[in-house]
C-alpha cells in the first residue's frame, strides 16, 4: 500500500501559541486511520490546515502526489479531499436529495451552461449523482427522508448526512472530524458499521474522534497528538498500551485503562 | 495658481467642523454595532429629530441656546429608549440583515411623519447669538460652528471617561469584546445594549441640535448625513470607535479641501471612493477591527 | 403535476396581463400594470441577490438609475436606439457591479450592504450634480418611443407591450437560473459557506455572478421604466423605489421566486388603491416593513412553507 496523504513538518501558532510544532503523518490508501488526543492538542487545526480551512506556518501537504499545501479549501476539495465538521454542517433548507447533489456537482462535466440549457451532458450528470445518492442513502438508511428538507432530522441523522454528503464525489480521501460526538451509542454502532462497509469498499478514512472505543474497532493505524507534537503511532492495540499515550491522553494507567474497556465493552 | 493661505485655514476650520459633527454620528453607529452586531438605519433620523427639537425648543428658551440644547438631546435620549425597547430588543445579535430592514422601515415612518404634519419647507434656526461670530485676523467662524465643535469635542471626552472608567462602560466594552465571556460574568446583555443604544441616541441628538443653526432643518436632512455615516463607520473599521472619530475628521478636511477647488460633484464622491480604495487594501477597515477600543 | 402547476399558471397570468390594453383603453390603468410588471422584474432581481444569495443590496437603487440614465443619454446624447440603450445599461451596471463586488465581497456581509448602501446615494449625487453629462435636476426630458420592425411604440398602451415582452422575457431567464444548479448553489453558499467550500465550490464567482446578473437586469428595467415616464431626472433615484423593491421581496418571501412575483403584481397595484395622500402612504409602507419583519420575516411564501414543514415534520415523526 502507498501513501495517499502524506503531510510533514505541519506548524501553526496562534499568538505564540504552537498549536501545531512539527506534525508528520501519512494515510495509506485503502486504510482508516485515526488521528487522537487531548482537548488542545491540535487534531482539529491539523485537519483544518489539512483542508484549507486555516493558513499554515510552515510545513507540507501531498494529496496523491499533489503538492496542495497552502491552496484554498474549495480547491483541496476538487483535489479529492472532502471533509466533514465537527458542529455538523448540512443544508438544513434543502432535501437531503439537494444536500447530496450540491456535494457532486462540483465533479461532473457539466458547466453552466450545461446547467441553464439543460443539456444532454448536465441531465446524465444529475443521473448519475441521483443513483449515487439513492446508494448512499441506502447505506445510512435515511431513504424515507429522501424528498424532506434535512432540518427535521435528529442530530445524529444529521451526521449521516455530513458524512453522506462527504462520500457523494468517490474522494480520494475522506476526513471525518469526530463523526459520533454528540451521537447516541446505539446509533455509534450504525455508524461504525457502515464506515467499515465503506471502508472494504476502498474508501479511504482519516478519522478524528474522543471516543476510543470506535477508534480502537475501526482504525487500522492510530496517531496520538499531544501538545502540537506526534506522541505515538501505531495499531490501535499497540497504542492502547503506550503508557505515554494513557498518561497524556486518558491520565490514567494502564490497568485502569483496561477496567475502562471492560467496562465501556 | 496661488493657494490663499487664509482661504486655506478657513477651509480646514470647515472640515475639522464638518468632521466632528460626522464624528458624533459615526461614533453612535459603531457603539450600536460593537454592542448589538446590528445597524441603525434610523440614526439620521435621530438627528434630524434632534434638529426639529432644537428649532421648537429655542422658541420657548427665549432663543436661548444651551438650555434648548440639553432639551433637544435628552428628548433624542428617550425616543432612543423609545426605539430600543419597542423594536431593536426583539433583534437577536446575527440578524444583521433584519435589523437593517425594521430601522429603514422606522426610518421611512420618521422622516414621512414629520414632512406629513410639518411640511418639507426648510427652517432657518435661529439662537441667541445669531450670525455672530469671532474673528482671527481674516479668518471669521461664527459661534454657532465654534460651540458645536467644542460640544462635539466635549461629548468625546466624556464617551471617552465613561466608556474607561464607569462600570456600565466597562460592562459595554467587554459584550464588544467577547459577548460569551461577558455573559458568564453576570454581564446582562440586555441592559448593556439599551444604555449603548441610549448613549447613541444622545451624540446624535447632540448632533442635530447642533446643527439646527448652522444648517437648513428638513424632514431629509439626516439621509444624506447617514449614507456618510456608514462608509466612515466601514473606513474605520466596524465597531472601531477611535477609528470612526479619525475617519470622520479625516473625511471632514478632504471634503472642505476639494469643496473648495473643485466641483460639488468631487466632494460628494469622496467618501465613496476612499472606502473603496480601503477595502480593497484593508478588508477590515482603516485601523484593527474587532472588540471596542478606546484610545 | 404540481411540479408543472407553477409555470402553467405563470404562463397563462402572463398571457391574460398581456391582454391589458385590449380590456382597458384607460392610460392610467394600464400605466399601473406596467409599474407593476417592471417593479416586479426589479424586485426579482432584487430577490436573486438577496433571497437566494443572502446578500442585502441596496445598489440595486443605484443600478436602477444608471440604467435609466444609460439608456436616455445612448438615445439622446449618443444617438443610438432604445435597444441599444438597454444593452448599454445591463453591461455597464454588470461590469460596475463586479467592480464594487470584488473588493465588498472579500470583506463580509456587513460590509456589503452598508457599500451598496453608500454606492446607492452616490449615484444620486452623480445625477443631480454631475451637470454636464446628466443636465443636472432639470433631467433629460422628452425621450422617444422606441421603434422596432418599422413600428413606433408611442403611447402607454403600444409601450405597455414593450414592457410586458421585457417583463416576460426577464422573469423567464431568472426563473431558468434560479431554478437551475446555479440557483441552488447560491442557496447553499447562503446556508452554510463553509460546506460550499468544502464541497469544492468557489463561493466568490457565484455571488459577483449573482450580483451582475442581478444589476443588468435592474439596469435595463429601470432603463425601460425611464421610457415609461418619458423623462428621467435625479428624482427617478428617490429611495422609494428602493422601498418598494425591498417590500415586494419581503412580503412576498426572500428566497421564493413566485412568492416575490405575485407579491410584486400585487403589491404594484394595491397603493394605487390607497388614495392617500404620498406621506401617508409611505408611512405605511414602512409600517408594512417594520410589521413584516415581525410577523412574518421570510414573507407569505415563507410562511406557508413554515406550516407545510410542520404537518411533513408531523407525518414523518
Amino acid at each position: 500500500m502507498s501513501a495517499i496523504l502524506e503531510v510533514s513538518d505541519l506548524r501553526k501558532a496562534y499568538a505564540g501559541v504552537h498549536a501545531l510544532d512539527g506534525v508528520s503523518f501519512a494515510v495509506e490508501a485503502g486504510s482508516i486511520t485515526g488521528l487522537i488526543g487531548p482537548n488542545g492538542s491540535g487534531k482539529s487545526t491539523a485537519i483544518d490546515c489539512i483542508s484549507g480551512f486555516q493558513k499554515l506556518d510552515g510545513g507540507k501537504v501531498v494529496l496523491a502526489g499533489q503538492d496542495i499545501t497552502g491552496r484554498v479549501a474549495h480547491h483541496i476539495a476538487r483535489t479529492g479531499l472532502m471533509r466533514t465538521f465537527q458542529t455538523v454542517r448540512i443544508y438544513e433548507r434543502l432535501s437531503l436529495r439537494d444536500n447530496l447533489a450540491i456535494a457532486n456537482q462540483q465533479f461532473d462535466a457539466a458547466n453552466w451552461l450545461d446547467e441553464l440549457l439543460r443539456t444532454r451532458r448536465y441531465r446524465d450528470a444529475v443521473e448519475a449523482a441521483e443513483k449515487r445518492a439513492r446508494q448512499l442513502v441506502e447505506l445510512i438508511g435515511l431513504q424515507r427522508y429522501w424528498e424532506i428538507e434535512t432540518g427535521i432530522l435528529s442530530y445524529g441523522q444529521k451526521k449521516l448526512v455530513a458524512l453522506a454528503a462527504a462520500l457523494m464525489p468517490h474522494p480520494k480521501v475522506v476526513v471525518l472530524d469526530e463523526p459520533v460526538a454528540g451521537v447516541n451509542p446505539s446509533r455509534i454502532r450504525e455508524i461504525e458499521a457502515a464506515l467499515g462497509e465503506l471502508n472494504r469498499a476502498g474508501e479511504t478514512f482519516l478519522i478524528v474522534e474522543h471516543n476510543v472505543e470506535f477508534i480502537t474497532n475501526l482504525c487500522h493505524r492510530v496517531i496520538v497528538l499531544d501538545q502540537g507534537r506526534k506522541l505515538a503511532e501505531g495499531t490501535a492495540a499497540a497504542i492502547h498500551t503506550d503508557p505515554r499515550v494513557l498518561e497524556a491522553y486518558l491520565g490514567m494507567t494502564p490497568e485502569m485503562a483496561e477496567a475502562e474497556m471492560r467496562g465501556a465493552a | 495658481m496661488t493657494v490663499d493661505a487664509t482661504y486655506l485655514v478657513q477651509l480646514t476650520l470647515n472640515g475639522i467642523a464638518l468632521g466632528l459633527l460626522y464624528a458624533l454620528i459615526a461614533v453612535g453607529l459603531s457603539l450600536i454595532f460593537g454592542v448589538m452586531e446590528i445597524i441603525n438605519f434610523a440614526h439620521g433620523e435621530l438627528l434630524m429629530l434632534g434638529a426639529f427639537a432644537m428649532a421648537f425648543v429655542l422658541p420657548v428658551t427665549g432663543l436661548l441656546y444651551w438650555p434648548a440644547l440639553a432639551a433637544a438631546i435628552l428628548a433624542i435620549m428617550l425616543v432612543g429608549w423609545a426605539v430600543y425597547e419597542v423594536l431593536l430588543v426583539r433583534l437577536r445579535t446575527d440578524e444583521f440583515e433584519r435589523s437593517i430592514l425594521i430601522t429603514l422601515g422606522l426610518s421611512i415612518i420618521l422622516i414621512h411623519l414629520m414632512q406629513y404634519f410639518f411640511t418639507a419647507t426648510p427652517r432657518l434656526v435661529d439662537t441667541q447669538y445669531g450670525f455672530n461670530g469671532v474673528e482671527i485676523g481674516s479668518i471669521r467662524i461664527t459661534w454657532t460652528r465654534v460651540i458645536g465643535a467644542g460640544a462635539a469635542l466635549a461629548a468625546f471626552a466624556g464617551l471617552y471617561l465613561v466608556l474607561r472608567y464607569t462600570q456600565f462602560g466597562r460592562a459595554m466594552r467587554a459584550i464588544a469584546q467577547n459577548r460569551e465571556a461577558a455573559l458568564m460574568v453576570g454581564i446582562r446583555p440586555r441592559v448593556v445594549a439599551r444604555n449603548a443604544v441610549v448613549l447613541a441616541a444622545g451624540l446624535c441628538g447632540l448632533a442635530g441640535a447642533a446643527i439646527a443653526p448652522i444648517q437648513l432643518v428638513t424632514p431629509y436632512m439626516g439621509q444624506f448625513l447617514i449614507f456618510k455615516a456608514f462608509a466612515l463607520v466601514i473606513i474605520g473599521g466596524l465597531g472601531n470607535i477611535p477609528g470612526a472619530i479619525a475617519a470622520a475628521i479625516g473625511l471632514g478636511l478632504i471634503e472642505s479641501w476639494i469643496g473648495g477647488f473643485f466641483e460639488i460633484a468631487w466632494q460628494e464622491g469622496a467618501v465613496f471612493v476612499i472606502m473603496i480604495v480601503v477595502l480593497f487594501l484593508r478588508p477590515d477597515g482603516l485601523f484593527k477591527k474587532g472588540g471596542m477600543r478606546v484610545g | 403535476m404540481k411540479l408543472l402547476a407553477a409555470p402553467l399558471a405563470s404562463m397563462v397570468a402572463a398571457l391574460l396581463l398581456a391582454a391589458l390594453p385590449l380590456v382597458t383603453s384607460s392610460n392610467y390603468v394600464i400605466g399601473i400594470g406596467l409599474s407593476a410588471l417592471i417593479f416586479t422584474v426589479a424586485a426579482a432581481a432584487l430577490n436573486l441577490i438577496y433571497g437566494y444569495t443572502g446578500l442585502l443590496s441596496f445598489a440595486q437603487l443605484g443600478f436602477w438609475g444608471i440604467g435609466g440614465y444609460a439608456t436616455a443619454l445612448t438615445v439622446v446624447t449618443f444617438g443610438g436606439n432604445f435597444w441599444w440603450g438597454l444593452l448599454w445599461a445591463a453591461l455597464v451596471n454588470a461590469v460596475l457591479a463586479i467592480v464594487v463586488g470584488y473588493p465588498t465581497l472579500r470583506t463580509n456581509r456587513h460590509a456589503f450592504v452598508i457599500v451598496t448602501l453608500t454606492f446607492a446615494l452616490l449615484v444620486t449625487l452623480i445625477a443631480r450634480d454631475w451637470v454636464s453629462l446628466t443636465r443636472g435636476p432639470l433631467g433629460i426630458p422628452n425621450l422617444p418611443a422606441p421603434e422596432a420592425f418599422g413600428h413606433r411604440f408611442a403611447g402607454t398602451a403600444q409601450f405597455y407591450w414593450v414592457a410586458w415582452a421585457f417583463s416576460v422575457a426577464m422573469l423567464g431567464f431568472l426563473y431558468a437560473l434560479c431554478s437551475s444548479r446555479i440557483g441552488r448553489t447560491l442557496v447553499a453558499i447562503k446556508q452554510n459557506e463553509p460546506l460550499v467550500r468544502a464541497q469544492g465550490i468557489a463561493p466568490v464567482p457565484y455571488k459577483l455572478a449573482a450580483f451582475a446578473i442581478s444589476a443588468a437586469i435592474t439596469g435595463a428595467a429601470g432603463g425601460v421604466y425611464c421610457f415609461h415616464l418619458g423623462i428621467i431626472d435625479p428624482l427617478f433615484l428617490d429611495f422609494y423605489y428602493m422601498q418598494t423593491f425591498l417590500i415586494i421581496v419581503i412580503i412576498g418571501g426572500a428566497g421564493s421566486f413566485w412568492g416575490v412575483v405575485v407579491a410584486g403584481v400585487v403589491m404594484s397595484a394595491l397603493p394605487e388603491l390607497l388614495r392617500f395622500s404620498e406621506d401617508l402612504r409611505m408611512v405605511i409602507y414602512g409600517a408594512i416593513l417594520v410589521v413584516a419583519m415581525f410577523v412574518m420575516p421570510s414573507g407569505v411564501a415563507g410562511w406557508l412553507r413554515e406550516r407545510q414543514l410542520l404537518r411533513m415534520r408531523e407525518h414523518v415523526r
